[in-house]
């Protein structure tokens, strides 16, 4: 058994009783789950059907909350105690799972039907070696010997790309990195050799040029053992990228469901239109082509509209008709397995221009308000903790970091996690104080001036927006109370009426009704939420504000409405936006200039045509291919790094991404490993920290490229 | 006078109703017990039409066995309290007698469920409690005593005779036992749960004792609070040494043997040298602290303002502050007598001290825990951010949230300071040794136990009950605050 290969005894042609069975895996026919609280009953997912044919995936997209995860708790049988399946079923391999014993959904579940959550450690033991986990799996199941399990280990192992197998079994998920925990997640499902494996956003929590990698693993994986899949995410660039089938969740339901093709380029469902004109594909532009944000919330489980589910945030609802009846799935003439749940779905007009929305003036671009200098920000840690004897280390979070913003101006600055965003903003907001260099904020230096000495007018004009909307509001103070504390400090208004007045125009700054004042965070949105972040932000008149990933913890939907309400304040506030994102997409949207970070080091600056054109510094170009675009007519280099990030602890010598760059061959006598390159202008404003000789960097081509229509 | 017997006429009625009641839902509880063995489990199907139906078997059988029975044990119980109530004195025997001093007790609690289960959507995490029936038991028996406790100890009901009166005849007699020259069949004609050594009336000492209790045991938490607190919060969001030190203090004096400070606090030497004095006139001063700081971070960009409302609340609390710590014969004596508002007993001092000394460093470490938790949030760093303050910060961004922990911590410490209370009377320390508080009394009723159980029982039972709803209060709200 050992000495076979895993993808010679693909299981997905035989059923579960050993025979040849070549129907769908997974059939899912008007399934109805609801949760059950104390308060009500929360219908998560209504008449949804779905259908996976063997070695195929299937891609779930939707917002959050809209029960793609509940689908597939659903599918694996495990709703907890208080969600159940009130109606329809869920059939795999022509078998109905709803009415099978505890003992044979157990055997299914390990052995048949796998599942990779969002979290890698969530699925791991942390006290148990990463062998020990994976060879449990077919000693259980299948009862093998522990050799054979062992050599079973070693072949999935290396087929997930993890460097020297053996020494990986021989570790605890702890001495991994998030990546390479997540391919042992992948490796520990395919241990059982699935006929389905279901995906839960798996790449949320990795970086883009890691998702990248683990996504085109999955790809070949899938295709080399035959696995169906079921990939939940809510990113239609993923899918786009991953998947031949997609259905689209709305609130609880299936609203469009076909080929990949069908629904990318000739979708049939208002829903699936305004999501994607809410994305920021390339070509869209925040003046005169911006987003188009959805109206409204979505709707709670239990508040429900009546009729269409999306119809009070549809642009061609009728009332009296979209709102009278149950609306069911219907297929769409002329395509084949395309299903869409609108009944206007003939009779608008799908290829009708978008309608652009007021062309905005971009703001002018005025003067230098903030120059850093050769900021260096450097800290000291124990090496070896316990009683820190002695032995120092120096993590160098911020390398000679030199860039000026000018007044309206958005800068953008890009990197994946541990490149020294978060310490730079630190320093800049005065919470650290630089190691050494300077940092101008209006010609006065405040690089080394911690926040307790800094003039009130200082803190006013340096503001921050933070990332998790769930985190950035104190959860017992109203909305009101926190943004007339900020007044407060900054010493605004006399009084408490003149704050009051103050905090109720922020709101309005915002396009929050003033009613919000009174209320707890818990009553809003996320998008609510990060609204009042930015109106507690600007609330001391702000000249620059620093933006750590506004919105990529929200909704696309909700992002564009953001954004949008960003960069509206900026022209009307001549403010220097930094807006810190690792994606690219709405990096291009809305940024005048980028610059790209890794490992502390700026690789990259220029303004955003410049960075998203070649020549690029090697980094960028992976960083480029990395993201995935929701638009069938882009073509994208294809770069994937090898390994992973690097820790700051032990920077790698010379160039920072030398452990990774593909072009390091390009540049003679190892001069990558040995020195650090240095910053040379390619052109006006554009500036690159690499060894590539110009005919080098001449000779790269463009990354993305749209395909004439 | 013929003396009381336990349930009197209703008894004829009520005592085989439950004991028939009581024994089958005995069985029923053995035999769901034995059948959660066998029986297949409880499972919901759900039909093609979208409607969820249980199969329950023999096993739902009994469950539904037992949800009935114990209604009925229930409508047993609260029959024994009405026809009390409302039967004329001493017809309904000791238990109908007793539940007719309480009666004013019953009303309130009655009145508080309801407008607590009516309005209970708008009450927040209080109003979730009454979705909890555990907690709903906790918070019956914690409000049964706080009710006692008021009725008792302000209003003088409830209670048939003076705490500390002696009754010649009465020593150690039973319950229900007549008082010599009494003649009417009415409130005080007997000792309803019998007398003590004293011959004084279990009964009433047992309800002024309550008073005691609920008085002390929270005071005495709160002040524990506000030590760990204090002292908690900066470790946590400082860390560094200063976390590093206390922690070691705070280690130092759980591992030190309490009783051995108990005796320490009480020898006369002591006494003498001013040590408990300045000890409690440390303790005391925290609270002023605690508002200083709270109140100044608040309120510091408006001085006016600040100023204002610092005066104010220092200038109340000051005195109370100065009245407490100042006492004639002892080290602390400088105020002039009409500004020295009230005394305090040494005794309770040392409660207080044992209290605060024995919990604070407990809460402590679930503060600091607490802050290291919180600290992290991206609100702390927005405040940081706009150039708040480290109180602050501490005080109005992390305390707030940290509540939750920490209100259901509070319920479990007032039980345990309760039981110190008890422990310290046991001692013989703390409070004066014909005080009625629960704890004194057990420990003066504990060397007749043998042959006149009551007078340690029902203080013991009085204990029992209070803690138990403690516990089961600070169980539900975890429980609910878990829930959303
Ligand atoms: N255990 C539960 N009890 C009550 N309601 C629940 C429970 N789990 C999920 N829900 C509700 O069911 C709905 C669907 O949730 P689900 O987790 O499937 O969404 P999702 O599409 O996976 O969202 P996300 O993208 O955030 O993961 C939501 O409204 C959610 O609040
Ligand atoms: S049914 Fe009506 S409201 Fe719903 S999506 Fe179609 S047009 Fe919009
Ligand atoms: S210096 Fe060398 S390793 Fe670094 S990016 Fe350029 S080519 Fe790659
Ligand atoms: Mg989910």
């Amino acid at each position: 058994m050992s000495d076979q290969s895993l993808a010679d005894q693909s299981p997905s042609d035989l059923d579960l009783n050993g025979e040849v069975y070549d129907g769908p895996i997974l059939e899912i026919d008007k399934l109805s789950i609801s949760f059950f609280t104390r308060l009500r009953e929360i219908p998560a997912v209504m008449d949804f059907s779905a259908k996976v044919m063997p070695g195929e995936a299937l891609g779930l997209v939707g917002e959050s909350g809209c029960g793609k995860s509940t689908v597939a708790l659903g599918v694996m049988q495990d709703l907890g105690v208080n969600g159940r399946i009130v109606g329809g079923s869920i059939k795999f391999k022509g078998r109905d799972l709803n009415t099978m014993s505890p003992e044979e959904l157990r055997d299914i579940r390990g052995s048949q039907i796998a599942m990779i959550y969002q979290e890698p450690m969530a699925s791991l033991n942390p006290a148990m070696k990463i062998g020990q986990q994976l060879m449990e799996v077919p000693m259980i199941h299948e009862g093998i010997n522990e050799k054979a399990a062992y050599q079973r280990a070693l072949e999935v192992v290396t087929d997930v790309k993890l460097p020297d197998p053996k020494r990986i079994l021989n570790s605890y998920p702890h001495q991994l990195s998030g990546g390479q925990q997540q391919r042992i997640v992948i490796a520990m499902a395919l241990m059982s050799k699935p006929s389905l494996l279901i995906l839960d956003e798996p790449t949320t929590a990795l970086d883009v040029t890691v998702e990248a990698a683990v996504v085109e693993l999955v790809k070949d994986l899938g295709k080399k053992y035959g696995t169906s899949m079921l990939f939940i995410s809510h990113n239609l660039g993923l899918v786009l990228e991953t998947c031949d089938r997609i259905c689209v969740m709305y609130s609880g339901e299936a609203v469009e469901r076909g080929s990949i093709e069908d629904v990318f380029d000739k979708m049939r469902h208002p829903y699936t239109q305004a999501l994607f004109r809410s994305i920021p594909l390339p070509g869209a532009n925040k003046n005169d082509r911006p987003l188009v944000a959805i109206p409204g919330n979505f709707p709670l489980p239990h508040e429900r509209p009546q009729g269409c589910n999306f119809g009070p945030r549809c642009d061609y609802f009728e009332a009296g008709r979209c709102d009278s009846q149950d609306i069911k799935m219907a297929p769409i003439e002329g395509d084949e397995l395309h299903e869409t749940r609108c009944l206007k779905s003939d009779e608008i007009d799908w290829n009708a221009p978008v309608v652009a929305g007021e062309t905005k003036t971009k703001g002018e671009i005025g003067d230098v308000v903030l120059r850093m200098e050769d900021l260096r920000k450097y800290y000291e840690v124990n090496a070896s903790s316990l009683f820190g004897s002695g032995t120092k280390k120096v993590v160098k979070a911020n390398e000679t970091l030199s860039f000026e913003a000018r007044e309206s101006e958005t800068l953008a600055i890009v990197g994946e996690s541990g490149c020294g965003k978060s310490t730079f903003a630190k320093v800049l907001m005065g919470l650290e104080t630089a190691t050494s260099g300077e940092i101008l904020l209006y010609n006065e230096s405040i690089g080394n001036t911690p926040i307790e000495k800094r003039s009130t007018k200082t803190i006013a004009d340096v503001q921050m927006v933070f990332q998790n909307p769930f985190d950035t509001l104190n959860p017992s103070m109203t909305v009101g109370r926190q943004i007339i504390r900020a007044l407060e400090i900054f010493k605004i208004g006399n009084n408490e009426g003149e704050r009051r007045t103050r905090m109720l125009e922020l709101l309005d700054l915002v396009k929050l009704p003033r009613a919000f004042a009174d209320r707890m965070p818990r009553q809003l949105s996320g998008g609510q939420k990060q609204r009042v972040g930015i109106a507690r932000a600007f609330a001391g008149d702000a000249k620059i504000v620093v933006a750590d990933e506004p919105v990529s913890a929200l909704d696309v939907s909700v992002q564009a409405a953001v954004t949008d309400l960003l960069m509206d304040i900026q022209r009307e506030h001549k403010t220097t936006l930094l807006f810190i994102s690792h994606d690219l997409s709405i990096v291009r949207y809305l940024s005048d200039r980028v610059m790209v970070m890794y490992l502390g080091h700026v690789v990259e600056l220029g303004t955003t045509d410049q960075v998203f054109s070649p020549p690029y510094h090697p980094y960028t170009e992976a960083l480029l291919s990395a993201v995935p675009i929701a638009d069938t007519s882009v073509k994208k280099k294809h770069i994937v790094l090898e390994g992973d990030i690097p820790s700051a602890m032990n920077p790698p010598s010379g160039c920072p991404f030398q452990t990774r760059c593909n072009w390091k061959g390009h540049v003679p006598g190892g001069l990558c490993e040995k020195s650090v390159p240095p910053v040379r202008m390619v052109a006006e404003g554009h500036q690159i920290k690499c060894h590539l000789s110009d005919d080098d960097l001449a000779s790269m081509e463009p990354v993305i490229q749209i395909a004439a229509e | 006078m013929d003396p009381l017997s336990w349930t009197g006429a209703v008894g004829a009625i009520l005592n085989p109703a439950l004991l028939v009641v009581s024994g089958l839902f005995i069985v029923a509880i053995i035999l769901m017990i034995v059948l959660s063995f066998f029986a297949p489990p409880v499972t919901l199907q759900s039909n093609a039409d979208g409607t969820v139906m249980a199969q329950g078997g023999i096993f739902g059988l009994v469950e539904t066995a037992v949800r009935g029975l114990l209604f009925a044990l229930l409508a047993v119980i609260v029959a024994y309290v009405v026809s009390g109530i409302v039967l004329p004195y001493g017809d309904a025997g000791i238990i109908g007698a007793v539940n007719k001093q309480f009666t004013p007790v019953w009303i309130s609690l009655v009145v508080t469920f309801v407008v607590s289960i009516i309005y209970k959507r708008k009450l927040g995490i209080y109003g979730k409690l009454f979705d909890n029936i555990i907690g709903m038991v906790g918070f019956g028996l914690v409000m049964f005593w706080v009710f006692t406790a008021i009725y008792a100890g302000v209003f003088d009901m409830i209670a048939t005779h003076d705490p500390l009166s002696q009754v010649s005849g009465l020593k150690n007699k039973v319950p229900g036992v007549p008082v010599p020259g009494a003649d009417v069949m009415a409130p005080g004609s007997h000792y309803l749960l019998g007398g003590d050594n004293l011959a004084r009336d279990v009964f009433s000492r047992m309800i002024h004792g309550s008073w005691i209790v609920v008085q002390i045991a929270p005071l005495a938490t709160v002040f524990a609070f506000m030590v760990g607190i204090t002292l908690g919060l900066p470790a946590g969001y400082f860390g560094g040494k200063f976390d590093t030190g206390l922690s070691f203090l705070a280690n130092l004096v759980l591992a030190f043997p309490v009783i051995l400070l108990f005796y320490l606090l009480v020898t006369p030497e002591m006494v003498e040298t001013g040590i408990p004095s300045y000890m409690a006139a440390v303790l005391f001063i925290f609270p002023l602290i605690f508002a200083l700081v709270l109140l100044n971070s608040r309120y510091h960009t408006q001085p006016a303002l600040r100023t204002i409302i610092l005066a104010i609340v220092l200038g109340v609390l000051g005195v109370l502050y100065l009245s407490l710590v100042n006492q004639a014969g002892t080290v602390l004596h400088f105020l002039p007598g009409w500004l020295d508002l009230f005394d305090v007993p040494g005794g309770i001092l040392v409660v207080f001290v044992s209290v605060v000394f024995v919990n604070s460093p407990t809460i402590y470490r679930i503060v600091r825990g607490l802050a290291m938790d919180i600290k992290t949030r991206d609100y702390v760093a927005a405040a940081q951010t706009r150039g708040e303050g480290p109180w602050y910060i501490m005080l109005w961004e992390i305390l707030p949230n940290a509540r939750g922990p920490l209100i259901v911590d509070f319920c479990l410490r007032i039980g345990y300071a309760t039981i110190l209370l008890g422990t310290l009377g046991f001692f013989g320390l703390g409070l004066p040794p014909e005080s009625p508080d629960w704890g004194s009394t057990i420990n003066a009723g504990r060397g007749l136990l043998s042959i006149y159980p009551h007078p340690a029982l029902v203080p013991a039972i009085a204990l029992l009950s209070m803690v138990l709803g403690l516990n089961l209060l600070a169980d539900g709200l975890r429980e609910e605050s878990l829930k959303d």
